[in-house]
């Protein structure tokens, strides 16, 4: 069972669109696997659509703001409401094509949200496969992980954020046991050590390199950056 | 500003819905464009949404330009894809709020430099009568000459498409029933689709 959620404020920023495109992905592979999160996204997007398009709302603002009442003024509504109505085109809504991809010979259907994404090519290191998320989102880096059973992360911290989604199987580290839908959002509080029984694949997102803790694991400081 | 839309009252079922907005009235107008492609309701939906979602859009973009164009695509979305909309699934101001969420959020991309790569139509997917393909595909039959251009698919490409759409079969009833395998039924509708988009000229987006 699904035990990681978002939290509430980064569904709001994911309902308003604030989100960059690797984080906002990282919500929607949760929600499309997790109900009570999907609920919850489909009643504040309904509430936040209301608020947007209330007139009151609209009208406190005008009054505060002479500006934006010019700029309603100066647009030619007209003219675009011909110019849109002149279009005989309608939009087919066509059954969206299921993507894979392959790791070490085992297929995985792409999750939806990714569907239009580039995937860059696949990088191994031990049992890890890394394919990079062409996002370019500067410092925030967005993969696909695959982890062989058996294989894992050494113990690290992160100078940033570390989102993980799971995609497929289960891994585990020092709080417990995480299974598919799991959305496990890590900051540089936090310091563990994922290792996976069985295998699993994952969607990543992180802000920084990983760094390493421990011992001889700190020589691994320079691959940091190759996982996330 | 439309003020008579402030007074009427609503029998709007979800509770998080104001009696500020008279959406069974929103609801009409779109289904008007809808069947009729009706420029008067497209004329008031405009009138209710368009100023506001400059409004919003004003807040994400400093550019004026740019900011119109939010407006002028997201109504074209409306005026687009009305037939899409579907009552069930929500409200019409979730419905257009969606449609314009994802124009800026594709927009912002853009500009900010990363790419134009239109990812927000898979991450928000728009509550789009979709449930049942067939009946999408039936819906617009006549708009789309969809049918004429499935019968340019080659024979066994056709079986496929049409049992599945027209028919509503699943693909593994589609298997038994053409006597063929499951995957070779699955790569023939691929292949079928890839060539309809083609022949609708992506219309889809
Ligand atoms: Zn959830």
């Amino acid at each position: 069972m699904i035990n990681h959620h978002p939290k509430f404020e980064l569904i709001k920023a994911f309902v308003n669109g604030d989100l960059p495109a690797s984080l906002s992905a990282g919500v929607a592979i949760h929600a499309d696997m997790c109900p009570v999160c999907q609920q919850t996204i489909a009643q504040f997007t309904e509430q936040v659509a209301e608020t947007s398009f209330e007139e009151e709302y609209l009208d406190r603002f005008i009054v505060d703001d002479n500006e934006a009442l010019d700029a309603v003024a100066a647009i030619d509504f007209d003219h675009m409401i011909d110019e849109i109505v002149q279009s005989s085109d309608i939009s087919i809504a066509l059954p969206k094509v299921e993507k894979t991809i392959s790791f070490d010979d085992k297929i995985y259907t792409i999750p939806t949200a990714l569907n239009s994404m580039e995937l860059g090519k696949h990088a191994h290191i031990g049992k890890l496969t890394r394919a990079r998320i062409q996002l370019n989102e500067n410092e925030i880096h967005t993969s696909l992980l695959h982890i062989q059973p058996g294989g894992g992360v050494p113990e690290h911290t992160h100078k940033g954020f570390e989102l993980t989604v799971l995609l497929a199987g289960s891994f585990h580290d020092e709080s417990g046991e995480y299974v598919k839908g799991d959305f496990i959002m890590l900051d540089s509080s936090h310091q563990h050590h994922p290792i996976s029984t069985n295998g699993c694949l994952c969607y990543t997102v992180a802000n920084d390199a990983l760094h390493f803790t421990q011992g001889i694991n700190k020589l691994l400081n320079p691959i940091g950056s190759f996982i996330y | 500003m439309q003020t008579n839309l402030l007074s009427r009252p609503t029998s709007a079922k979800s509770t998080s819905m104001s009696d500020k907005i008279n959406h069974p009235q929103l609801c009409q107008w779109l289904e008007s464009v809808a069947s009729n492609r009706d420029k008067e309701a497209f004329t008031h939906l405009f009138q209710f949404f368009a100023p506001k979602i400059l409004r919003i859009a004003r807040g994400k973009f400093p550019n004026e330009a740019q900011a119109n164009e939010v407006v002028q695509d997201t109504m074209s979305n409306v005026w687009r894809k009305a037939h899409l909309f579907n009552q069930e699934k929500g409200a019409a101001t979730t419905w257009v709020y969606t449609v314009m969420r994802n124009i800026t959020f594709d927009m912002l991309r853009k500009i900010q430099g990363n790419k134009e790569d239109n990812l927000s139509d898979d991450i928000w997917p728009i509550a789009e009568k979709m449930s049942s393909e067939a009946e999408v595909f039936d819906d617009h039959l006549e708009h789309a000459n969809l049918l004429s251009v499935i019968e340019e698919l080659p024979q066994a490409q056709q079986d496929v498409v049409k049992g599945f759409y027209f028919r509503e079969m699943s693909q593994e009833q589609l298997a038994v029933h053409l006597n063929l395998p499951l995957g070779t039924v699955k790569s023939r509708l691929r292949l079928a689709l890839g060539k309809l988009k083609v022949q609708l000229g992506e219309e889809h987006d």
